[in-house]
């Protein structure tokens, strides 16, 4: 019941967010986004077709009556068709969202959990070799380019000059075979670039951790390393690393990850998203920026729930 | 005392590598704490007493801390040479530690039944269930009302004095045989800190153990020890029964200290215990008397050899020129 409240309240308290971030957005898509009109007519158009298209488009209505458009189809869900394909964006982004997240998730969890378990060993053993290998290790990670990794491993893994294990590009998933191939490079790319950030910063949250007075508590108690490790320290760690893996969420689902889509040719929301913005495909721009700001507060809320869970002394007040 | 000693202290000396330098954060000190007394070990801030108390328990933080030198005899078990797992067992099961801060010594989000079966458990080998009663029945010994009910209790739930008590019960829950208690009423209320020394006191007695109560607070010590140790810098300044530590200190150090009291019972302990002047820098030792630059008795020799600790009477000091115009040897 508390969890009930606590949701709705703060649900409501999203909206001023979500009314800010669209409006900001579309004000910027307005003026200083593409103007489609002399796309539309090309050249030597006259000042009747101007008038007209401009018509079609609703540039020429008052700003804010089409921000007020923009909050209609918002509450209805209805965006209307892609301006480029006439596709609805509705279909769209439910064709092309799922493909995202198929494509981060793997790469986003084992990310994160090797992360965690390579920082409580380098935290465990700071300061000795086992720690110099893995920090060494991250910050290599860290300073190849994404894009780099993206070709080596496609070198690596699925060209004739390597291993030629799997497909370069594309994504044609008919079974669970097809997914593991399409998807192994692309994910091995994400980790190996997101596992030194991600170590690096759970291996700082641990150490900041273990020096806390309840843990000298704890070891002068004779609690043993592992439980102090992965029960005590690690329920304490928590916080910041749900908020650091909540907060990734919107990235993935919304703007998935746009170098990987072009690079594997991968029809995802990224790849949509980056077609929408170089030809000012508003109603898509438009369902885009809705649907990040209304995320945002869902996972707002989501995390607060979760700080709960972990901390007794974080209330849903 | 002609008993055997429950703990006995050789030369111990602790160091820590700093960027600067090593520092000897406890330079020789020796000491014996037999089984059912009180012993405390008073002195000024950063001059050795908590690493004095983790080293009992092998808890110098390592690196940069480490001990150099000497031995911690428990019951005949030189601890400083157990290995981790060893030493692991004789923690909160042969000597337990309380700390000075009780708001954040216990784990903020697990529940204190958690806390404390978990140490139960562990040393007793008990069921959870078990360890449940047990830990119940201790909560009730610390003077906690409805126990059973504040079991499931967070420790955010609980004011500084009773998490202090809950330490306490954790700390005892497993029968050790010795109790060190690191300043644990400093952070505590007037009337709290009276409450808890008071509960120390009766559980020393009722569960017959030795206590180490290290405090910087000499009314403390008069009320609860039966002996005590007054550290400076790393070393031992005198030590001796409460009776004529009180009656006729004689090291000008532990003077100073007795001097200080009735100003710290005026200002309502807004201030700690001062002497005029500075401790000094422990990486940057002068070659005399370490209390030398405050001491109003000091002379030539203070300056030039460190005095050692001297058995004279009824106690023993660290001094060339002390209080009370005997010279150094043993008096009738
Ligand atoms: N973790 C540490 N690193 C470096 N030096 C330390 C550390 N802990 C303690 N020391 C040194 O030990 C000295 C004594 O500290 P401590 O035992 O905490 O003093 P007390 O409890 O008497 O106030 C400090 O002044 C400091 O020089
Ligand atoms: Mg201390």
């Amino acid at each position: 019941m508390e969890l009930l409240q606590f949701s709705v309240r703060k649900l409501i308290a999203g909206v001023p967010l979500v009314i800010g971030v669209t409006l900001i957005s579309f004000l910027l898509m307005v003026y200083f986004g593409p103007d489609k009109t002399f796309d539309l007519l090309g050249k030597n158009p006259t000042a009747e077709q101007i008038a007209e298209v401009r018509e079609q488009l609703g540039y020429n209505k008052p700003f804010l009556v089409r921000y007020g458009e923009y909050v209609r189809e918002l509450v209805t869900f209805n965006f209307g068709a892609s301006e480029s394909t006439g596709e609805p964006v509705t279909s769209l982004l439910a064709r092309t969202i799922p493909v995202s997240v198929a494509l981060a998730l793997p790469g986003f969890i084992l990310g994160n959990l090797l992360g965690v378990a390579l920082g409580l060993l380098a935290a465990y053993y700071r300061g000795g070799l086992a720690d110099k290998f893995i920090m060494g290790s991250a910050a290599i990670g860290m300073s190849i380019s994404f894009l780099i990794v993206i070709i080596a491993f496609q070198i690596i893994f699925s060209s004739s000059f390597g291993l030629n294990l799997f497909p370069v590009r594309g994504w044609d998933v008919n079974s669970i075979g097809d997914y593991v191939s399409y998807v192994t490079v692309p994910t091995l790319a994400t980790v190996f670039v997101a596992l030194g950030y991600n170590t690096r910063f759970y291996r700082s949250v641990i150490v900041e951790e273990m020096s806390r007075d309840h843990v000298r508590t704890a070891r002068a108690f004779g609690v043993p390393p592992a439980p102090l490790f992965y029960k005590l320290i690690l329920k304490n760690a928590l916080i910041p690393i749900i908020t650091r893996i909540m907060f990734s969420i919107p990235v993935i689902i919304i703007s998935g990850s746009l170098l990987l889509e072009q690079y594997f040719g991968i029809p995802g929301v990224g790849k949509a998203t980056y077609d929408a913005i170089v030809t000012g495909d508003q109603p898509v721009l438009k369902a885009v920026v809705a649907l990040t700001a209304i995320l945002l507060v869902i996972v707002q809320l989501l995390t607060d729930i979760l700080y709960r869970a972990v901390d007794p002394r974080v209330s849903l007040k | 005392m002609t008993a055997t000693p429950l703990l006995k202290v050789t030369d111990l000396a602790i160091e820590f590598s700093t960027p600067q330098g090593r520092v000897r954060a406890v330079d020789g000190i020796s000491f014996d704490v037999y089984e059912n007394e009180t012993l405390g070990i008073v002195g000024e801030s950063g001059c050795g007493k908590t690493v004095t108390g983790l080293s009992l328990l092998g808890l110098i933080p390592s690196p940069p801390g480490r001990i150099a030198a000497g031995s911690i005899e428990l019951a005949g078990r030189n601890l400083a040479k157990l290995d981790e797992a060893a030493m692991r067992e004789v923690r909160g099961g042969e000597i337990s530690m309380i700390f000075q801060e009780p708001m954040t010594a216990l784990n903020p989000v697990f529940t204190v039944a958690s806390q404390m079966t978990d140490v139960i458990i562990r040393h007793k080998g008990l069921t959870r269930a078990q360890a449940r009663r047990e830990a119940i029945d201790m909560l009730g010994k610390v003077g906690i009302p409805a126990p059973a009910r504040r079991l499931d209790d967070y420790p955010h739930q609980m004011s500084g004095g009773m998490r202090q008590r809950v330490m306490i019960a954790m700390a005892l829950a497993c029968g050790p045989k010795l109790l060190v208690a690191d300043e644990p009423t400093t952070a505590l209320d007037v009337t709290t800190q009276a409450q808890v020394i008071e509960l120390i006191g009766q559980l020393q007695r009722e569960f017959r153990m030795a206590v180490i109560l290290i405090t910087h607070d000499l009314g403390v010590v008069a009320e609860t020890c039966q002996r005590a140790l007054v550290m400076y810098c790393g070393r031992i300044a005198e030590q001796a029964q409460i009776e004529p530590l009180f009656r006729s200190p004689r090291h000008p150090y532990t003077h100073g200290l007795l001097d200080s009291i009735p100003r710290i019972r005026d200002q309502r302990l807004t201030q700690l215990p001062t002497i005029a002047g500075r401790v000094p820098d422990l990486l940057n030792l002068p070659p005399g008397c370490r209390f030398a630059d405050r001491c109003t008795r000091a002379q030539e020799d203070c300056r030039t050899a460190e005095p050692e600790l001297t058995q004279a009477g009824q106690s023993a000091f660290a001094c060339y020129h002390p209080i009370g115009h005997q010279p150094a040897e043993p008096v009738a």
